[in-house]
């Protein structure tokens, strides 16, 4: 399976990082329970900020409740990716080519570009919104995508060690 | 709406929980093998260590546990080091020929369990 991998990945695995974190008793269980740490604050973040899109914790008005989630979203989604990096570098030959991670990548590409959309576009239709008004349909799908992809990133996530 | 996708987010979790039982997956649990003879390469590395053993005149590529559990029972670098003689019990990988993830080893008479 590693003779197929692209020169790259396989390159990165068997760089002096790469055997670092295999090697090492602590660095990939601690790489591991912080991904895990920094999915449970990205989450909980991205919910809210959703939720808030989908026209859930109205008493508060929109940008209030999107721009402090937002820090702590972006926070979070930095030490998800620095991880995330971690544990790809340990198998990166074998994790590039696995299916479930491919479909993870991929489906980050996707929330990322709606993550886009929303801050370039939608994110202008709801700023000056007070407490209590019904959010437009353009934030209520971008919330809607936001949830369903990030939860199958997750789900991905979880999969991607038994295939 | 959130009624709707607090249930399907709740459906989508406890699909995921029932999929993670063990031996879901590319392993055939159906046919457990038994791989014995001496051990060519070792790796004591995370995320699990993993031996090749020299067995009927096939190599095949021996997945064990991850390094803390292994130290934990016992089975530290030094009981699978290379030439060592051991003896794995497991399932075989219905994806990769010649692979298997061991259940449990023995080396010199002493079994560790890998699960």
């Amino acid at each position: 399976m590693t003779g197929e991998a692209p020169a790259i990945f396989v390159a990165l695995e068997q760089s002096d990082l790469g055997a670092a974190i295999r090697q090492s008793a602590w660095l990939f269980p601690v790489a591991n329970v912080g991904h895990i740490l920094a999915l449970v604050m990205f989450a909980g973040a991205l919910a809210v900020m959703d939720i808030r899109l989908l026209g859930g914790l109205s008493a508060t008005s929109p940008a209030r409740v999107l721009m402090r989630a937002r820090s702590i979203a972006i926070a979070a989604f930095v030490l998800l990716a620095a991880t995330g990096f971690l544990l790809f570098t340990a198998e990166a030959s074998h994790l590039i080519l696995n299916p479930v991670f491919q479909i993870k990548l991929a489906l980050i590409g996707l929330g990322l570009a709606n993550l886009a959309i929303f801050e370039f576009g939608v994110k202008r239709a709801v700023t000056d919104l007070g407490p209590g008004v019904a959010m437009p349909a353009s934030a209520k799908t971008a919330g809607l995508m936001s949830l369903a992809i990030w939860i199958v990133v997750a789900a991905c996530g979880r999969t991607i060690a038994y295939f | 709406m959130l009624r709707v996708m607090t249930a399907a987010s709740a459906i989508v979790l406890a699909a995921g929980a029932a999929f993670a039982h063990h031996g879901w997956g590319s392993y055939d649990a159906a046919k457990p093998v038994t791989v014995a003879g001496p051990i060519v390469t070792s790796k004591y590395e995370n995320p699990h260590a993993t031996v090749t053993v020299r067995s009927e005149g096939k190599v095949w590529t021996v997945t064990l546990a991850p390094t803390s559990r292994m130290s934990t029972r016992g089975a530290s670098e030094k009981v699978i080091a290379v030439g060592k003689s051991i003896s794995a019990y497991g399932y075989p990988s219905t994806a990769t020929p010649d692979e298997m993830r061991a259940e449990r080893i023995t080396v010199d008479g002493k079994t560790f369990e890998m699960r």
